[in-house]
């Protein structure tokens, strides 16, 4: 396989039709997705819980097997790489997950678990590792008196500090960010926030940020990507995301996420039915069912991926949206 | 209507230990009228919390002395009743509903079985009856099949539904005071939405008084009449949500404010966040508590600790407040 592609732009990560499923393949928990992550930049991955972002974030690091389509990092196919060449690009590839206490070991100390991925990759000397992560912790923002610490001595922030120096450790090119500031306060939540936005400027890290708020996506990423069921519905750079949302689902996720309106008005009941688990049919929209703008051909057809051209195209990168609203009129009024 | 059914005057909470008292609450005092949702916000691990269990007189240790000039629910005094009298009240006049359902929901037993035991405990008698106050509590919440949530197991429900059936068995009573503690955290946006939905009906349809904690200001400003700020087991500033978020007089209140991202048509600027984090309660520092990670604190500030003041229906307690 060449890693020479044609690309005009070189995405560091491109998924292409990624599909995965559970259970014998009764349970599709990720159905034809496609979005790139260029180098340097954030890409935020929304969607509410149980769309299929994580298993997106698991089979990126091939920690589950994707059933069809490719996963390309730096042009290579992930899920087709033998383990030499896999090792080399999970060196490059590193994962921050949501609760830093459940995903850190409680009995290693710090410099334990710093130095683990060095000592896995084989990176350096020992003397020479352990002044990577006196630099790592110092670059996170910890003292070195911290080494020899337990997680449990720490506060919740610090943990995911040091679980964040853990994945920047091997000065890696795209660290994947599972939900890693949902479960923190808003305070710490901005103190991480700050810290990734650093060292994104520093390092030139590219980011896959999953999160389902709205409003720290917008903080942070340059590009966005919307997933509902499995389905990637919308991808579009934040700036025309934020203001030019394309599909219903999205348009609606920003307006529950909007403080100008204090208590949005759902014109659809089933979107905030507790119980009301659709069974979803192939040959229908995966969002027809709560879906406010829903026609009759949505529940035939399921819509392809469309891309919006602009009058003015001096936005950066493409619209994308999976949507029977945008079937005829390709072109929108801007 | 402005009577207030839950007041809590000068509270105090301690907790022994080796090196001495720590205080946990200190001189905490609000008052919530009927059918208003009172906020309660502040980090982790500023007693926001301990402000619900010591309310309900269910602390989790040993060890804890509460000390107040009394917790008024619709004039009786909470911390007056014994244990026999007080399990007469909570569940009955006062209830709360628990941070993670999936902790303090009891997984051997199905949610029907759950919330029928509170209807029985709190006078309800003949098991037709309790069935079917408990489906209409389930159905209240904004089940549309309530038989069949009745008859699954904690497990068996999303996080929005467990939700959802905590606060079905809360309001089961009809209490004049419902404590909600961080009850959307965890859960995703419409789901929140519809948790304080329903919170919000109830509230509406009873007159229920609710205490809502949260460290989400975005909640609290969607949902409150008052808005009280709590750092280290203190009340820095009380007031309305509108005039918190347009003017913070407290600057914790502005820091905190500082921290929520903005979802804005164009890229904000990079985030200011509060440097430092919440002391430890067995190394409070002197004076006022939020002094070291302050940048309007002067000299004084680090050994007095500031009075709260009233002023047109605001309270603050900072010697340098924000213009």
């Amino acid at each position: 396989m060449t890693s020479q592609r044609t690309h005009p732009a070189h995405p560091l990560l491109e998924l292409r039709n990624l599909s995965i499923s559970f259970r014998d393949r009764r349970q599709i928990a990720v159905d034809r997705v496609s979005f790139s992550v260029l180098k340097g930049q954030t890409l935020g991955l929304v969607g509410a819980s149980g769309a299929g972002k994580s298993s997106v974030a698991r089979a990126i690091l091939r920690l589950v097997q994707a059933d069809g389509g490719e996963i390309l990092f730096k042009g290579e196919d992930i899920h087709r790489m033998k383990s030499q060449q896999l090792m080399a690009a999970r060196q490059r590839i590193q994962i921050v997950f949501q609760e830093p206490s459940r995903s850190l070991s409680p009995k290693r100390t710090v410099a334990e678990s710093l130095l683990e991925p060095l000592q896995h990759f084989a990176i350096g000397s020992p003397t020479e590792r352990s002044r990577k992560v006196k630099k790592i912790l110092l670059t996170v923002g910890l003292d070195h008196d911290v080494l020899h610490h337990y997680p449990h001595q720490f506060s919740t922030g610090q943990k995911q500090r040091i679980a964040i120096a853990r994945a920047l450790v091997t000065k890696p090119d795209l660290v994947i960010a599972d939900e890693a500031v949902s479960s923190l306060d808003v305070s710490v939540q901005a103190q991480i926030l700050q810290l990734i936005q650093t060292l994104q400027a520093e390092y030139g890290i590219a980011f896959l940020f999953i999160s389902h708020d709205l409003a720290v996506i917008r903080q942070i990423a340059d590009g966005v990507a919307v997933m509902y069921r499995g389905q990637l519905l919308e991808q579009a750079p934040a700036d025309t995301f934020f203001s030019q949302p394309a599909h219903p689902y999205s348009r609606l996720l920003l307006s529950l996420a909007s403080l100008d309106e204090p208590s949005p008005v759902l014109n659809h009941q089933q979107q905030l039915n507790p119980d009301g688990i659709t069974n979803h049919r192939p040959s229908a929209c995966v969002y027809s069912a709560g879906c406010a703008e829903v026609m009759p051909v949505c529940g035939q057809s399921e819509p392809a991926r469309i891309e919006i051209k602009y009058k003015n195209q001096n936005m950066r990168g493409s619209h994308c949206v999976r949507c029977h609203l945008y079937d005829e009129t390709n072109i929108n009024e801007t | 209507m402005n009577t207030a059914v839950l007041e809590v005057r000068d509270l105090n909470l301690s907790i022994d230990s080796s090196n001495g008292p720590h205080q946990l609450l200190d001189g905490v005092s609000f008052s919530i009228n009927a059918g208003e949702t009172t906020g309660l916000v502040g980090e982790s691990g500023c007693g926001k919390s301990m402000t619900a269990l010591a309310i309900l007189g269910v602390l989790p240790a040993t060890g804890m002395t509460i000390r107040s000039a009394g917790i008024m629910l619709n004039g009786e005094d909470l911390t007056a009743l014994n244990h026999a009298q007080r399990r007469r009240v909570l569940g009955q006049d006062i209830s709360m509903v628990f941070q993670q359902p999936a902790t303090a929901l009891d997984p051997v037993f199905t949610l029907g079985q759950q919330i029928a035991a509170t209807v029985h405990r709190h006078g309800i008698s003949g098991r037709k009856a309790c069935r079917q106050t408990m489906l209409e509590s389930l159905e209240l919440v904004g089940f549309s099949q309530p038989e069949k949530i009745a008859a699954a197991y904690p497990h068996e429900l999303s996080g929005g539904m467990r939700q959802l059936s905590m606060i079905a068995m809360a309001t089961v009573c009809k209490p004049a005071v419902l404590i909600a503690d961080e009850p959307t955290t965890a859960l995703d946006v419409s789901t929140q939405l519809m948790i304080l939905q329903q919170l919000k009906r109830l509230q509406t349809e009873y007159k229920t008084a609710i205490l809502l904690i949260s460290h989400d200001l975005n909640i609290i400003r969607q949902c409150c009449h008052t808005v009280l700020v709590m750092y280290c087991g203190r009340l820095l500033e009380s007031t309305d949500p509108e005039s918190l978020f347009s003017h913070p007089r407290h600057p914790y209140s502005a820091g905190l404010l500082g921290c929520i991202p903005k979802l804005s048509a164009t890229r904000p600027p990079p985030i200011n966040a509060i440097a430092g984090q919440v002391p430890a309660l067995t190394d409070l520092p002197p004076g006022c508590h939020f002094a070291p990670r302050c940048d309007r604190a002067i000299a004084q500030c680090r050994h007095t600790a500031p009075e709260p003041e009233s002023d047109n229906g605001r309270t603050v307690a900072c010697f340098r407040p924000m213009p």
